[in-house]
């Protein structure tokens, strides 16, 4: 486990920085180099915010904003325009170290490893087709959207479970107990 | 170095007959935000005070900074406070409260505070009295930085402030935390976007701790379930720290972890720090405090009735 | 879960040296500047005032008071110019309590009204040193300009001895002259200092004080200044002029009569004086019929051994009210 500064912050010294903390910029922030992507949160959609970070840095993988070899915002970065906990943040990267998306380099910041499993564009339209048909059975059966989404929410829950539950989506209690500050 | 930043043993704290803090014992480890939580008058500025040695105990003693007592002269040189309503002289301008303030400590980092005032656009020449609600809480703040303590501790810091002023000061002080590694303490009644910026809890009630504890440790081990309200008396599977009763449906909030079994027909769901808080505060009978490895280990290991 | 840890810049606070208490002089001076201004102001405009009309005494005294009986100096000195010290005597007596109440109570009252002691008193100088730093300061200061003064004023006040209109035991110039009137000034402080601390708040404090102040300047003019040392008794008819006279009184055959003052020697004088008609005076008067007038005094030559007394129990009073209030800074919980 890196301890402390091992994630790039910057090591203090003589006074901050000129670089606005709690940051009035435009656009969402202070920008380090190199960190293409900016993380937003929604204090609103009851995920912990630890994951909201995790789940943001998967989406830019898919999406193909980060790629092997990009940096993550910068720990300091990150807390300066959201107001989080730095501890948070750290959770945040070591889940991705975890899963074996990102690694830290001791005094440079953590950067992106591996992207997430490529599914094939034909498999991808073949899933899209059968997932169509299943929608239009549940819909002549009488769901309507909020009792799809009900449905499949809970399927997708039994799936993970029975799965053993890697890349647990429950949130804070993901499990593991904490016992070490 | 892992120590704890303040450690009390059963301290109380008496005002003419009533107790405003009683038998609190708690181990506050470093390197975390701690936010004291509970209602006005619960004990929160007690606590605080008799922290930063402004008070002195009635019962039971404190520690701070890993052994140090709490009001010596090490103990004030490692700590800097920022209290409720963010004090300052108010005919005195910036600069002249950074002067004060250097005079007054062995350490000050003059650039830094001059630097920080420069980004926040707070002239120097300004006097205080003249300053916004959030300007002076960001000098307040700035001058209790510059001293580069080991252990920042705020009392109600944000609770005047609008929604961008609070933003911008809780950002400083968490900014301050990745930078230097300063430990934080601050009490708050409101709980709404806590779980953004505390790593670990303790609840107030009534001069009492309710519950103390890393915020991980404490979701990990409460569940939301949710089930027929036929069935809700019946269930004693795990302890039951709250009950939600409907005519049909009831929510429980149990002790229990994501591994433990759900009964038939009942779903659980994990909670959120705004939840479980408000669940105990509304139960002052109940409590989820460490065990007896409190210190190193600080997962809740036992509901008191 | 990992936790950011100590900071990383060594700070100095290797063997932990208590803050220097030099730094409390910048401290003490920005804080209390408009206090002090005020009294350095107050105190320089009738030092002003003094200084001009005293060179005006003083050459009238020169011009016409050789000697100090001639009618020349009854109407150009002492006629004109009396009035004048009359007033200041009277207006000086409360200056020490101005000086105590203003500049001694709002050091500590305001500090805990406005609640910035939570500021004050968290940092690292600590903070009964911060205390007794601030305190001691204030009072060297304000009991110096008080001591710078009273110098002047006893040049001001010089030719009205001189010329025999008044005397320094006098008791509303003893208080102003030698080392009392500095030592009233930081009394009045150490009390005013104590009730800020006790009181908490500024105006009731500052009420206090000049309440206490009153009360216990009356109480030594009237009673306790006496008896610094016991008074001389005679029966001789002129006591020096320079003499304060304590008190008067009348004997026959060794027992005490009446006082030389109020309803007992007048019923006396009228019944066997004639009223005075009789072309004696009412002393002589008595005499004849055998009373023995006595007079307890203390003589001029006491002056600076009853300066020196009255200086050093202000002075230990003082000491001991600044103690106690830094002792209960110390202790106060908040």
């Amino acid at each position: 486990m890196s301890i402390g500064k091992g994630d790039g912050a910057q090591a203090g010294g003589t006074g901050a920085s000129p670089a606005s903390a709690g940051g009035g910029t435009p656009g969402g922030g202070p920008r380090g180099p190199g960190s293409r992507i900016e993380f937003r949160l929604d204090a609103t959609s009851g995920v912990p915010t630890y994951l909201q970070l995790v789940h943001q840095v998967e989406h830019a993988l898919r999406l193909g904003y980060l790629k092997r070899g990009d940096q993550l915002p910068k720990v300091r970065d990150v807390v300066a325009s959201l107001a989080i906990n730095p501890n948070t943040v750290l959770k945040a990267y070591r889940d991705l170290e975890v899963k074996g998306l990102a690694a830290g380099r001791p005094g440079q910041g953590t950067f992106i490893q591996a992207t997430l499993g490529q599914v094939a564009l034909p498999e991808l339209a073949g899933l899209h087709k059968s997932l169509l048909g299943w929608l239009t059975t549940a819909d002549s059966a009488g769901l309507d959207e909020d009792g799809i989404v009900a449905l499949f929410t809970s399927a997708l829950r039994d799936f993970y479970e029975r799965r053993g539950g890697t890349g647990d989506r429950r949130g804070a209690a993901s499990g593991e107990t904490e016992g070490v500050a | 170095m892992i120590m704890n930043i303040i450690e009390t043993s059963g301290l109380g704290k008496r005002y003419g007959g009533t107790w405003a803090l009683r038998e609190c014992t708690l181990a506050i480890p470093a390197g975390h935000v701690a936010a004291l939580v509970g209602p006005n008058g619960a004990g929160k500025t007690t606590l605080l005070n008799l922290a930063v040695g402004l008070a002195e105990p009635s019962a039971g003693g404190i520690t701070v900074l890993g052994g140090l007592p709490a009001g010596s002269p090490a103990a004030l040189d490692g700590i800097a406070f920022v209290a409720q309503d963010t004090p300052l002289y108010k005919n005195l301008s910036a600069a002249d409260m950074l002067h004060l303030t250097r005079n007054l400590n062995r350490r000050f980092d003059q650039h830094y505070a001059e630097t920080r005032l420069g980004e926040l656009g707070i002239p120097l020449h300004r006097k205080a009295g003249k300053m916004s609600g959030g300007q002076q809480a960001q000098l307040a703040l700035t001058l209790a930085l510059a001293r580069r303590p080991k252990l920042l501790v705020l009392d109600e810091p944000v609770a005047m402030l609008d929604p961008v002023a609070r933003h911008d000061f809780m950002a400083t002080v968490l900014t301050a935390m990745a930078d230097d590694g300063v430990s934080v303490v601050l009490s708050s009644h409101v709980l709404a976007e806590l779980e953004r910026v505390a790593d670990y809890l303790i609840l107030l009630s009534r001069g009492r701790v309710q519950v103390a504890g890393e915020v991980d440790g404490l979701l990990a081990s409460h569940r939301m379930l949710t089930g027929p309200t036929t069935e809700a008396d019946k269930y004693a599977e795990r302890p039951v720290v709250h009950v939600q009763r409907g005519g049909a449906q009831t929510h429980l909030l149990v002790r229990a972890t994501a591994d433990d079994p759900v009964p038939p027909s009942w779903e659980a769901h994990p909670v959120d720090l705004e939840e479980l808080a408000m669940a105990y505060l509304r139960e002052p009978g109940a409590g989820a405090l460490p065990g007896p490895s409190r210190g190193r280990g600080t997962q809740p290991s036992e509901v008191t009735r | 879960m990992t936790a950011l840890t100590m900071p990383t810049r060594p700070g100095h606070d290797a063997g932990l040296r208590p803050v220097p208490w030099r730094r409390m002089a910048w401290v003490t001076w920005r804080q209390h500047r408009a206090a002090l201004g005020g009294v350095a102001v107050f105190l320089g405009a009738l030092a002003v005032y003094l200084w001009l009309t005293g060179l005006q005494i003083h050459h009238a005294y020169a011009a016409d008071c050789h000697p100090a009986s001639s009618l020349a100096c009854t109407i150009n000195f002492t006629g004109r110019y009396a009035v004048n010290v009359n007033i200041i005597r009277a207006f000086l007596q409360v200056v020490p309590a101005l000086i105590g109440a203003f500049a001694g109570a709002p050091v500590l009252a305001r500090e805990l009204e406005t609640g910035t002691f939570r500021f004050a008193w968290t940092q690292g100088f600590g903070r009964w040193r911060w205390a007794l730093a601030k305190l001691v300061l204030l009072a060297v200061v304000v009991a110096a300009a008080a001591g710078a003064f009273t110098v002047l004023f006893s040049w001001y006040a010089s030719p009205f001895f001189a010329a025999g209109y008044a005397i320094p035991f006098a008791t509303d110039l003893f208080d102003l002259l030698g080392v009392a009137f500095a030592a009233w000034t930081l009394a009045a402080f150490a009390i005013g200092v104590l009730a800020g601390m006790v009181i908490r708040r500024v105006v009731p404090a500052i009420a206090a004080t000049l309440a206490a102040y009153a009360g216990l300047a009356l109480a030594t003019t009237l009673w306790l200044r006496e008896h610094y040392m016991r008074p001389l008794l005679t029966t001789k008819t002129n006591v020096p002029g320079s003499a304060w006279v304590v008190s008067q009184w009348y004997t026959k055959g060794g027992k005490y009569a009446f006082g030389a003052h109020g309803s007992g020697i007048v019923n006396a004088v009228s019944q066997l004086c004639h009223g005075g008609n009789s072309g004696l005076s009412p002393a002589q008067c008595l005499t004849q019929h055998g009373y023995t007038a006595w007079t307890s005094y203390q003589p001029g030559s006491r002056f600076w051994p009853f300066q020196w007394i009255e200086g050093s129990w202000l002075l230990a009073l003082s000491v001991l009210l600044i103690a106690t209030t830094i002792w209960m800074v110390r202790r106060r919980a908040a």
